[in-house]
């Protein structure tokens, strides 16, 4: 098990990791998603010990990774945002190279640069100069060199990116086929990516966690307000008392003339949508409006996404409110000085 | 340790680096040999010697050794391979030793270039073999001294080149330390004088190619390269967290 605990980086005054805490199960797959800019690469290096943090700890399989960072490190693979390869070397050689690096046992190297050379198909191209290599393959390569010596814990930062359509769809595979033997934390800011590979989500914006869950809560706990879109013929008035008195409608929010008396309504809901669609219908009906169209908006996770980022984060904590203060005070000595 | 020390390796001589550079060096060294010889009078068969060849040829390093070492960090930064590196069940200090041994075994490989000389010497003439071993002892040092600070300034910048041309700057300055303790002005104040002369290693190589093996000389120069690895190792740490 991996446990983030209270996270935070400074970048100068600029606060780019905000007191994250989260734990990666054991063969569990943790989606990172966040627009760009919101912390994730940070956080990853973090968490893979290349960028030093400034405060919280990171553990490892039991390992803390400021402590004890070459035990903790040999538990990890990690695949950065640009894959660190050396254009001057060829494939096979540069995998070789990492294999030392990770200190895979002498015997074991050479199946295991085959082994993962097979897993992402790079087989052909191991006498290539990585300088020569197109982006995707150079992304493959990077990958292979972070499965070597078959880390308990894998560390993706956009595994995805540049690859073309085909490719996407094997490395998603390979994921989620490592989920038999790993715990895997990868990043994204393709929520349909997110959606297919992932067992839970973490949600991040500036910096700080919006929500940890698994998709299908996520997107349940959005459902409470659904929008009902109803396009009916008939008189306005009429449709509107019958649709408003409707028990679980709370808000007609628009109502839109179509002409020849057709008219749209949106419709907010609370409760169980499909009995209230049932009902409004049935009402409808037998007062006599005829009903041409009906659909409920269903929140997928783009836009629990959306609404998760753009939501307003409340300030209520006193250790919020603390971490503030530094902050304040150190801009109030600058600006004493530049005066 | 040992795969990063390999790796070095490979990038040199895997590549034309490391040949073209001893090459530059042969040449260099060939020139000042040549020029020696064409020096030798009739009547005074002695003036020519191995050692005080080599003294001219330390003015070469200026321009040898930061080209040298100059991808030795900037590089790894440059293709974001430092990650990689950092990433790794392998320490810093690690890191940095095994990067100094790689460029010592190329510094050693041009050395033993130049060894070429001699023995054709030896095939004709005389060769006063204790000096020279002493020549090549404090010609060592010496690079060894350079390769470190060449490290250092590396791990510095993001740029080779900039590596480069900074680490040319630095030893040619590091040169003249001597000369520059010499002067009227700094003559004035004799305990300055002798604090800037201390740090001069071009009196400390006189010793070595007059025959001298002095502990204090080889004190020096193992201070300054522990010195400046060090120095590799804090830049090093220091950009990680300074990053961002």
């Amino acid at each position: 098990m991996i446990t983030i605990d209270n996270l935070t980086k400074y970048y100068g005054n600029n606060r780019a990791v905000n007191h994250i805490s989260f734990t990666i199960n054991d063969n569990e797959i943790l989606g990172f998603l966040g627009p760009n800019g919101a912390g994730k690469s940070t956080t990853m290096n973090m968490i893979a010990g290349y960028l030093p943090m400034s405060d919280g700890k990171v553990t490892i399989y039991g390992s803390d990774i400021t402590k004890e960072p070459v035990k903790a490190k040999k538990n990890i693979g990690y695949l950065p945002e640009i894959p660190p390869v050396y254009p001057d070397m060829k494939v096979k050689e540069y995998l070789s190279f990492c294999a030392g690096l990770k200190q895979v046992p002498m015997g074991k190297r050479k199946s295991e640069i085959e082994r993962v050379m097979g897993l992402l198909k790079i087989k052909d191209m191991e006498g290539r100069l990585i300088r020569n290599l197109s982006k995707g393959y150079k992304q493959r390569v990077g990958f292979a060199q972070a499965l070597l010596g078959n880390p308990k814990f894998l560390i993706l930062d956009e595994p995805t990116v540049g690859l073309d359509p085909n490719q996407v769809a094997e490395v998603r595979a390979i994921i989620k086929d490592l989920k038999k033997e790993h715990s895997v934390i990868f990043s994204s800011h393709i929520l349909s990516e997110v959606s297919a590979v992932c067992d839970r989500v973490i949600i991040i914006n500036k910096g700080e966690i919006r929500a940890i869950d698994t998709i299908e809560n996520l997107e349940k706990s959005f459902t409470a307000s659904r929008v009902l879109h109803i396009k009916v013929k008939g008189e306005q008035d009429k449709a509107a008392s019958i649709i408003g008195m409707t028990d679980g409608v709370t808000n007609i929010n628009s109502v839109d003339s179509d002409g020849d008396g057709v008219y749209s309504f949106t419709v907010t809901l609370e409760g169980d949508s499909d009995k209230i669609r049932d009902n409004i219908m049935s009402e409808c009906i037998s007062h006599g409006l005829s009903i041409l169209e009906i659909y409920t908006d269903k929140p997928n996770l783009e836009s629990v996404f959306i609404e998760l980022i753009n939501r307003p984060v409340k300030k209520s904590g006193l250790q919020e409110l603390l971490d503030e203060t530094p902050d304040e005070s150190q801009k109030t000595t600058a600006e004493k000085e530049e005066k | 340790m040992f795969p990063i020390y390999k790796k070095e390796l490979q990038s040199f001589f895997y590549t034309p680096f490391a040949y073209a550079i001893s090459a530059l060096f042969m040449l260099l060294f060939s020139l000042s040999f040549s020029t020696g010889i064409a020096q030798i009078e009739e009547t005074n068969k002695w003036a020519f010697s191995f050692t005080e060849m080599f003294y001219s040829v330390i003015l070469y390093f200026i321009f040898l050794l930061p080209i040298l070492t100059m991808r030795t960090f900037a590089d790894e930064r440059k293709n974001g391979t430092e990650v990689l590196l950092m990433t790794s069940p392998v320490s810093v200090a690690k890191i940095v030793i095994a990067k100094f041994l790689a460029n010592i075994t190329v510094y050693l490989f041009m050395l033993v270039g130049t060894s070429f000389f001699p023995i054709i010497t030896a095939m004709k003439g005389e060769v006063v073999v204790s000096q020279l071993i002493c020549a090549y002892i404090g010609i060592f040092c010496w690079g060894t001294m350079y390769i470190a600070i060449g490290m250092f300034i590396s791990a510095l910048t993001e740029s080779a080149i900039l590596a480069a041309i900074i680490g040319e700057v630095v030893m040619f300055a590091l040169l003249f330390i001597d000369d520059f303790s010499n002067t009227p002005f700094i003559s004035q104040y004799p305990k300055l004088q002798s604090v800037i002369y201390s740090f001069a290693a071009q009196p400390r190589f006189a010793y070595f190619s007059e025959g001298f093996i002095r502990l204090s000389d080889l004190v020096f120069f193992a201070s300054a390269i522990i010195v400046f690895l060090a120095w590799t190792y804090i830049a090093i740490e220091k950009r990680r967290w300074n990053r961002g």
